[in-house]
């Protein structure tokens, strides 16, 4: 009975290492393919006329671009930490791992006929975040729903007596974002300015109710084990949680100010955008604190500093959007490039920096074979400098736009303003690109590669052999 | 063994996040995607044609939203693209293309400010050959090029160098349909009547205004 039971756990562990190679290495795939379209897409402000073929063109590659990020890499990336994170947390192997093995491959499905689909020119009506058509994004909601139950199920036999923090903020991105998946598509009662209410709830709250909380939760857990010391404050970790959910719903109207939405439901979202407060600086000083003290550790891991920019930028984007949503500074930055700029120090400097810290913190540890070490600095740096480039160029760009409308100008004038800065985030975009093939090359010796560098000590894998 | 209360509830991990997140959807976004549904048209708001209504299907496929608005705000530096726009603008609007970024131009009103039919085809075949410093797309999928003219085609008068060195340049029934579609992107005029006018319901816009940029 001992022996079999052995060999049984030995499986089920073997299990969880296929399935976290398996999500990371799709996810990297996508990676790859989605910001290379994103690429194309920054040459096409200076250069316009390249790639005119209708497949290529600016119109239909952006949302294969955004959707293309979010759900095929970013989320499937964090939901292969996920399972690990919440298996580990739990202190048992995944619960029913067949789920999680079909969740993968309805994320694929979704991404893969999400793409095709927009590249014809088949889409949701141009509503951001959500272009995918139903049958699309129905595919997506299988795959929430497939993990859900794989990570409620492996919490409930789990084999501490509490549910460390982590897991509430993991399996709660899924609860939200299968509820926010419903609500956004459901066609029958959102039409005309309906419609521009539903987008804007869902839009802001696919990001902040799925990817903050998946980033979040990957932090809560990564950073103290790759540190080796407990959170500084489990009570603030509970604190951000109900705040970020009770304050997070009401802010999507501040992507549509001086719309003709209610005047009071964008104050409203004002409001709580300020409140966002609350849950950022909770959470950021709550990994700071736990960081202090430990930055030799921190010299010393390759996988701690990505985390430590994703914490960086988590603060810097987020209080950011408070700013951004106040109405004197909404009538200058509003439908600038202001607000890509923003995006991308949300979603890549916060949420993909974690993932990656995530990956190359944990996923050493169940595989046993590290990275190349000049790539993974060359991909920190690249990262770090391509998208604060693209940030701040964007930022300055974005900011002139929205001067020389004030000031009155001809349109026109405001793209040649904008014109130096859509080159200087091209560049800063090749840096996150090539960036992108060094983490992909990373991946391999991670997960396929035949060497084992540290084959004996896995668990040194992240944090190095500090001691 | 395991504590049945609170956080470290199995039970609580999944109803608590659920309930209050469902509460707060339906109260945050299906409330007032219901609600705001039921706006009534501004006077004058017509359906579009059954031609204006394909050519929003192709403005819709090419993604044009990603980089024309289609919302006036009650600003100064918005009054060049037309009148603040209205709740009841939106009535026959879905899906709706108010849009989140301007690379080019507002174009809720842009029928009445470019009314000239030859200039949207040549625009939309070259952009560049009307406006040197446009960054937008060409569309030459919407047109193709004939050796001659065949009776009954639309022939835009591309100007050289952007015209092919053989043949003329025909507007598909797409770009027919779309430059119908633009064509028929015209505000209507509100009436300055008080009370519950829908001009109303842009006066608060319009009062925040000075404080909100304009002067």
């Amino acid at each position: 009975m001992a022996a079999s039971d052995a060999s049984e756990r030995a499986a089920e562990r073997d299990e969880d290492r296929r399935l976290f190679v398996a999500y990371t290495i799709s996810a990297t795939l996508w990676l790859l393919l989605t910001t290379a379209v994103g690429l194309l897409l920054s040459f096409k402000f200076p250069y316009p006329d390249l790639a005119t073929s209708p497949y290529l063109s600016f119109g239909r590659l952006r949302p294969i671009h955004t959707n293309g990020t979010f759900y095929g890499f970013a989320s499937v990336a964090l939901t292969g930490i996920a399972f690990y994170v919440v298996a580990r947390a739990s202190g048992r192997p995944l619960w029913a791992p067949k789920l999680a093995w079909a969740a993968l491959w309805c994320f694929n499905i979704a991404a893969l006929a999400g793409s095709v689909t927009l590249d014809l020119g088949i889409n949701n009506g141009d509503q951001e975040y959500r272009e995918w058509v139903w049958w699309v994004t129905l595919f997506f909601l299988a795959a929430l729903v497939l993990s859900l139950i794989a990570l409620v199920g492996t919490v409930a036999r789990r084999a501490e007596s509490d549910i460390y923090i982590s897991n509430w903020y993991l399996c709660g991105a899924y609860i939200f974002t299968i509820i926010l998946g419903i609500t956004a598509i459901l066609p029958w009662y959102q039409h005309g300015l309906g419609q521009v209410a539903v987008q804007g709830f869902y839009m802001h709250n696919a990001v902040g109710m799925w990817f903050t909380f998946l980033a979040l939760g990957t932090l809560y857990y990564a950073l103290p084990k790759l540190l080796n010391r407990p959170i500084y404050s489990y009570a603030l970790g509970v604190l951000g949680f109900w705040t970020n959910l009770v304050f997070y719903p009401v802010i999507g109207a501040h992507h549509f100010e001086f719309s003709p939405l209610p005047w009071w439901f964008q104050t409203l979202a004002i409001v709580f955008s300020v409140g966002m407060l609350v849950p950022v600086v909770a959470g950021t000083a709550n990994f700071a604190l736990t960081i202090r003290g430990r930055w030799e550790r921190v010299r010393r891991s390759y996988a701690l500093p990505f985390l430590v920019v994703g914490v960086a930028y988590y603060f810097l984007g987020s209080s950011q959007g408070t700013v951004e949503a106040l109405r004197s500074l909404q009538a200058v930055w509003h439908l600038t490039n202001f607000t890509v700029g923003h995006s991308h120090a949300t979603m890549y400097g916060f949420i993909t920096f974690v993932a990656w810290g995530g990956i190359y913190g944990l996923l050493p540890r169940v595989t046993g074979k590290e990275p190349n070490l000049l790539a993974a600095g060359l991909h920190f740096w690249l990262a770090l400098l391509g998208v604060t480039l693209y940030v701040g160029s964007l930022s300055v760009g974005g900011t002139l736009q929205g001067l020389d409308w004030l000031h009155g100008d001809p349109f026109i004038a405001s793209v040649e303003a904008a014109s130096p800065f859509w080159v200087a985030r091209a560049v800063g975009g090749s840096m996150m690109f090539v960036a992108h093939l060094c983490f992909a090359y990373n991946v391999y010796w991670m997960t396929l590669g035949r060497r084992a560098v540290h084959a004996a000590t896995p668990a040194a894998a992240g944090a190095q052999p500090a001691r | 063994m395991k504590s049945a209360s609170g956080m470290n509830n199995v039970v609580m991990l999944v109803a608590a996040p659920l309930v209050i997140y469902a509460v707060l959807a339906i109260a945050t976004g299906v409330i007032p995607g219901i609600e705001l549904s039921r706006t009534p048209a501004t006077p004058g708001v017509v359906p579009l044609s059954a031609q204006a209504a394909r050519g929003r299907e192709v403005y819709v496929g090419e993604g044009c939203s990603y980089c024309h608005t289609q919302q006036v705000r009650p600003l100064k530096e918005d009054l060049v693209f037309g009148r603040p726009s209205v709740a009841g603008d939106y009535v026959y609007d879905t899906p709706e293309l108010l849009g989140s970024e301007r690379n080019g131009p507002d174009l809720s009103d842009i029928g009445d400010r470019q009314p000239s039919e030859v200039w949207q085809y040549i625009h939309l075949y070259e952009p560049r050959a009307v406006v040197s410093e446009s960054i937008m797309p060409s569309y030459r999928w919407l047109f193709r090029i004939k050796p001659h003219a065949d009776p009954g085609d639309v022939v835009v008068p591309v100007p050289p160098p952007y015209s092919p060195p053989h043949g003329v340049v025909v507007a598909t029934a797409k770009a027919r349909d779309l430059v119908a579609y633009l064509k028929s992107l015209r505000q209507v005029p509100l009436r300055p009547a008080a009370g519950t006018s829908p001009a109303a319901a842009a006066s608060p816009g319009v009062r925040a205004a000075p404080g909100g940029g304009g002067r």
